[in-house]
């Protein structure tokens, strides 16, 4: 997946989640505001029935016409609270309960109706009791009628009183009165009208509940919606949290995701290109997936690649340079030493030649004389000083010879053939230290043109060198073979026992011998060397201390014109 | 018999001097000569049979004192004495008509045997 694609991907997941808490936070809004509606429609009701509460108890204290209309103006407006409620909230209370709540507030209004007739009928039923009353008291006389006014007094009390004990009382008083059919139906009047309070009091009870009844519907109307409401808020709060903390973490984990699949794999790219710039162009960085990290990193590394491919072939040519460097240095450093030891011969070579004549004339004259003292003695001393100008002589002609090099005659003919007359001049000396020689000579080479007798030369220089490097037995190796197009080449090594590197580097300069005191003069080497750069080849050399020595001599198929030295 | 006569021309002087006695003490007559100019006199003078001649002096090029020798006396022996086995000198000394060459030190048997050679050759011709 690309960046651009994982960004938009993170971005769509905020979207969706705050989509998700907005549609939620909506949804609660809406039911709290219905919820909200229903309570003011419950504190409605209840303010409503509060007023009729009142104006009930004040009814039924005055029993006026103002109250019980007022009453009737509330009532009539409850019900129509009542109607108003939305079909969701009755849905929301449950039908049934709804429906009680309307016949109690229909068994209220009809218990008020009633109680309002009764109160009518009570009234008219007391002016009946009274002005029957009245009548009896104009016919009765002495002391009947003063029972009858006493018993009239106890008529009043309950009129009054309008309660049970004060209708007995009377009652007891009633029935010692003398009966007559006036006097019966004004005690029945009065009956009547105890027979109305008993039945006002019930249906005042039954009002009284119908009213709280109704009261305590909306009560626990009021009460269950602000819990609902309640509830809603607290679950809301919690769904908020809850949203949060998920918008939270999911935020995290795809930021991490994010940073994890953007981030490690630039810090990765960081490091490696920390470490090209240090130098290390083998780091291949590998980095999955096919966003443009991973294209740029597949960039980095073909760079990465290229570079080290260049690095490599440059420094192959660096120490090519070197390695000619190196040459070109020799070289130059074994002609100017040549150079100087030609001159420095041929400087000692007219004193050399001064003393050998002298020398020998002293020989000369010693010999014929006859009475010179001691004369064996000089004649010894004579003959060590000659020797010693003989060994000087043998120095200076080879330096002059290394210097000045001596003719080349070009001739064909074949390498391997040249080796096996080298090693047969050598034969005896192979023979006497029991050295075993391993030829491995190809004897299909192409023809060399050079100077063979100077090659011959260098080839017993070598080989002799190896005969008297090795212990009695040794074992030379003596290999030709082709080098390139344009050349052969012969290897000669032996298992003597090496030449440390820091003698190796020195081999080929004049005087430098790796020999015993006295038995080598340095110069076969340095010899040999120039005649092999003379004839356009090369020679070079490897040893391994303990391990024997390998010569190499390249020698051209054709002389190419070379600088003498 | 004759006795070979030998000029010695060489600017060394003790040299020179000495290797003459030393062939004087082998029965030659030996003529030590230390100037290259003085050559062609001393030939008249002597007459030698051979001469000794430095390929390289400093007051002037053997080759040239040879091809002078030649000149007057082309039948006189002349061997060339050098400090080294120089190829193209040698060469070039034979080609200008030097009978041998020697090389400095020299080694009196070999110088010895060299005169034989040539002067029996003269005897012979």
């Amino acid at each position: 997946m690309k960046i651009r694609d994982k960004l938009l991907f993170a971005f769509a997941i905020y979207v969706l989640l705050a989509a998700i808490i907005g549609f939620v936070a909506y949804k609660d809004l809406s039911t709290i505001t219905n919820r909200l509606q229903l309570v003011q429609v419950a504190d409605d009701i209840t303010n409503t029935l509060l007023e009729i509460r009142r104006h009930e108890k004040n009814y039924l204290l005055f029993r006026d016409k103002d109250h019980i209309d007022l009453l009737s103006s509330f009532l009539a407006n409850l019900k129509q609270n009542i109607d108003g409620i939305q079909r969701e909230i009755i849905l929301d209370i449950g039908n049934a309960k709804y429906m009680e709540l309307k016949n109690s507030i229909g068994s209220y209004e009809k218990k008020i109706n009633e109680i309002v007739e009764i109160h009518r009928a009570q009234s008219d039923l007391a002016r009946m009791v009274v002005a029957a009353g009245q009548r009896l008291q104009k016919e009765l006389r002495d002391e009947l009628l003063q029972r009858f006014i006493a018993l009239r007094q106890l008529e009043k009390d309950f009129l009054l009183k309008k309660d049970s004990r004060s209708f007995k009382v009377f009652q007891e008083s009633f029935v010692a009165m003398p009966q007559g059919d006036d006097l019966g139906r004004y005690g029945m009047l009065v009956e009547r009208l105890h027979l109305l309070h008993t039945r006002e009091a019930e249906i005042h009870n039954a009002i009284i509940e119908h009213a709280r009844a109704i009261e305590l519907f909306t009560t626990n109307l009021s009460a269950k919606e602000r819990a609902d409401v309640n509830a809603i808020l607290a679950l809301s709060r919690k769904l908020l949290v809850l949203a949060l903390l998920t918008v939270l973490a999911v935020g995290v984990a795809i930021n991490v995701k994010l940073a994890k699949s953007i981030v490690i794999p630039i810090l990765s790219l960081e490091e490696s290109t920390k470490r090209m710039a240090e130098g290390d162009f083998s780091v291949v960085n590998q980095i999955r997936g096919h966003d443009e990290i991973a294209s740029l990193a597949q960039s980095f590394n073909d760079m990465g690649r290229q570079l080290n491919e260049t690095m490599g072939s440059l420094e192959l040519a660096v120490q090519n340079l070197h390695e000619k460097q190196r040459q070109l240095v020799e070289a130059e450093k074994l002609a100017s030493l040549g150079t100087l030891a030609a001159g420095v011969a041929h400087e000692i070579n007219n004193p050399l030649a001064i003393i050998n004549e002298k020398a020998g004339l002293m020989q000369d004259l010693m010999e014929l004389s006859k009475n010179v003292p001691r004369k064996d003695k000089y004649l010894d001393i004579i003959s060590s000083i000659l020797e010693s100008v003989n060994r000087c002589r043998t120095i200076t002609h080879r330096l002059l010879g290394f210097a000045r090099g001596m003719e080349t005659t070009v001739e064909a003919f074949d390498i391997s053939t040249a080796v096996s007359d080298v090693l047969g001049f050598l034969g005896q000396e192979i023979t006497a230290k029991k050295i075993r020689i391993q030829r491995f000579l190809d004897s299909f080479l192409p023809a060399v043109a050079s100077d063979k007798a100077q090659l011959q030369q260098v080839l017993l220089n070598i080989i002799k060198n190896a005969i008297d490097a090795v212990e009695e037995g040794g074992v030379i190796i003596v290999s030709s073979l082709t080098d390139g197009d344009d050349a052969v080449a012969v290897v000669i090594a032996d298992n003597g026992p090496g030449i440390p590197e820091d003698r190796i580097k020195r081999i080929f300069e004049p005087f430098f011998t790796t020999k015993e005191k006295g038995k080598g003069t340095g110069l076969g080497l340095s010899i040999t060397y120039g005649i092999v750069r003379r004839l356009g080849g090369e020679i070079t050399v490897e040893s391994e201390v303990g391990r024997g020595t390998s010569f190499r001599i390249r020698i051209p198929l054709k002389i190419h014109a070379k600088k003498e030295i | 018999m004759h006795q070979t006569t030998i000029l010695i021309v060489d600017d060394e002087v003790e040299f020179a001097s000495a290797l003459a006695e030393r062939l004087e003490i082998r029965g030659y007559s030996a003529i030590p000569v230390f100037s290259a100019h003085e050559v062609l006199s001393m030939i008249e003078a002597h007459n030698p049979d051979v001469i000794l001649l430095d390929l390289k002096m400093p007051d002037s090029d053997g080759i040239e004192v040879l091809r002078n020798i030649k000149k007057i006396r082309p039948f006189i022996a002349v061997i060339m004495q050098t400090g080294h086995g120089d190829p193209d000198s040698v060469r070039l000394a034979i080609e200008s008509g030097a009978a041998d060459y020697i090389m400095k030190p020299i080694n009196i048997g070999e110088l010895t045997k060299k005169i034989e050679a040539l002067t029996e050759d003269t005897e012979k011709g």
